[in-house]
């Protein structure tokens, strides 16, 4: 969904930058977007505070309003997602392996 | 957070408000104190705190398991959960509380807001509703409709609904998802990135 949307917007994201933090996603306000997510996922209080700050002052309170709840919605489908043992098919890991190997994740376990 | 707070969607408080009341109500094999004990568990867990709920063992065990390590559960685990006590429409009902509380909770935390407590619990029994007319998928679970992410939680319609609407309203509806564009202050690219980090950090390629 992330190359697609990529070049329906005609936006250049690097897709590597979804598992490799040092490379930059060359979007909009991507780094502290990433740091905002990782920071609510594994990151202390103040962690979060500062990279929400960042995400605000770039991007505004609405859109760090539908980031968070981005967020949310990732933290509930990949539970679900795992937990129900929804995989990756063989024909998905054929049509995707090139995007999966750009954004590092070419041992796919799940879809 | 509040209803009358005109920064946040009011589609997002309502919806956030609901899935908080859903997990006391009485489940599918599950009380509604029982609901909330799972989801306080996951509270737990993310803390880093040893489980303290008096709750089944197959519960307890399912609950704590998709709270922090949902990536490792497999065929095995969802059968040994049954073997001690909890059967799939259970399980599916523990995965939909989990999940749902885990949005909820991240949601909060983005924002800087406090995690809201818990509703107090509807009595009465368990509704024992499932729907029989899911086939056994190529998941952990039976699922109408064939295997998918979409259709996950649909052995327990109040599971399968609350995913659903969250999905809809934090994210995008089916419909949406379809459409290149975002409805949204944030771009499409930008949910997109955010999405794929989030699920690379726990772990699931969805």
């Amino acid at each position: 969904m992330l190359r697609e949307s990529s070049i329906a917007s005609g936006t250049a994201v690097d897709l590597a930058a979804v598992t490799d933090r040092s490379i930059d996603p060359r979007l909009p306000a991507g780094t502290p977007l990433l740091e905002l997510v990782d920071a609510v996922i594994t990151g202390t209080t103040s962690e979060i505070e500062a990279a929400r700050r960042v995400v605000h002052d770039a991007v505004g309170w609405d859109a760090l309003v539908d980031a968070a709840a981005v967020i949310a919605t990732f933290e509930m489908m990949n539970r679900v997602a795992d937990a129900t043992g929804i995989r990756v098919g063989r024909g998905m890991l054929a049509s995707t392996a090139a995007v999966r190997r750009l954004a590092g994740i070419a041992d796919a376990r799940h879809s | 957070m509040t209803r009358e707070n005109p920064t946040i969607r009011t589609d997002i408080t309502d919806a956030l408000r609901r899935a908080m009341a859903r997990l006391g109500l009485p489940g599918s094999w599950h009380t509604g104190a029982h609901r909330i004990a799972i989801a306080g568990e996951f509270r737990r867990a993310r803390a880093g705190l040893d489980a303290a709920a008096d709750l089944p063992p197959g519960s307890l065990e399912a609950g704590r398991a998709v709270a922090v390590d949902a990536a490792e559960i497999d065929q095995d685990r969802v059968d040994h959960f049954a073997s001690i006590g909890l059967p799939l429409h259970g399980y599916v009902e523990v995965v939909g509380v989990v999940s749902r509380i885990a949005a909820v909770d991240a949601f909060h935390r983005a924002l800087g807001y406090e995690a809201p407590p818990f509703p107090d619990p509807t009595p009465g029994p368990p509704t024992g509703l499932f729907d029989q007319t899911a086939k056994p998928s190529k998941g952990f679970v039976p699922m109408l409709r064939g295997t998918s992410i979409w259709w996950a939680l649909t052995l327990v319609p109040e599971a399968y609904e609350g995913m659903e609407e969250l999905h809809s309203i934090l994210y995008l509806s089916p419909h949406e998802m379809r459409e290149p564009g975002s409805p949204r202050a944030l771009s499409r690219p930008a949910m997109e990135l955010i999405a794929s980090r989030a699920s690379a950090i726990n772990e699931c390629f969805y």
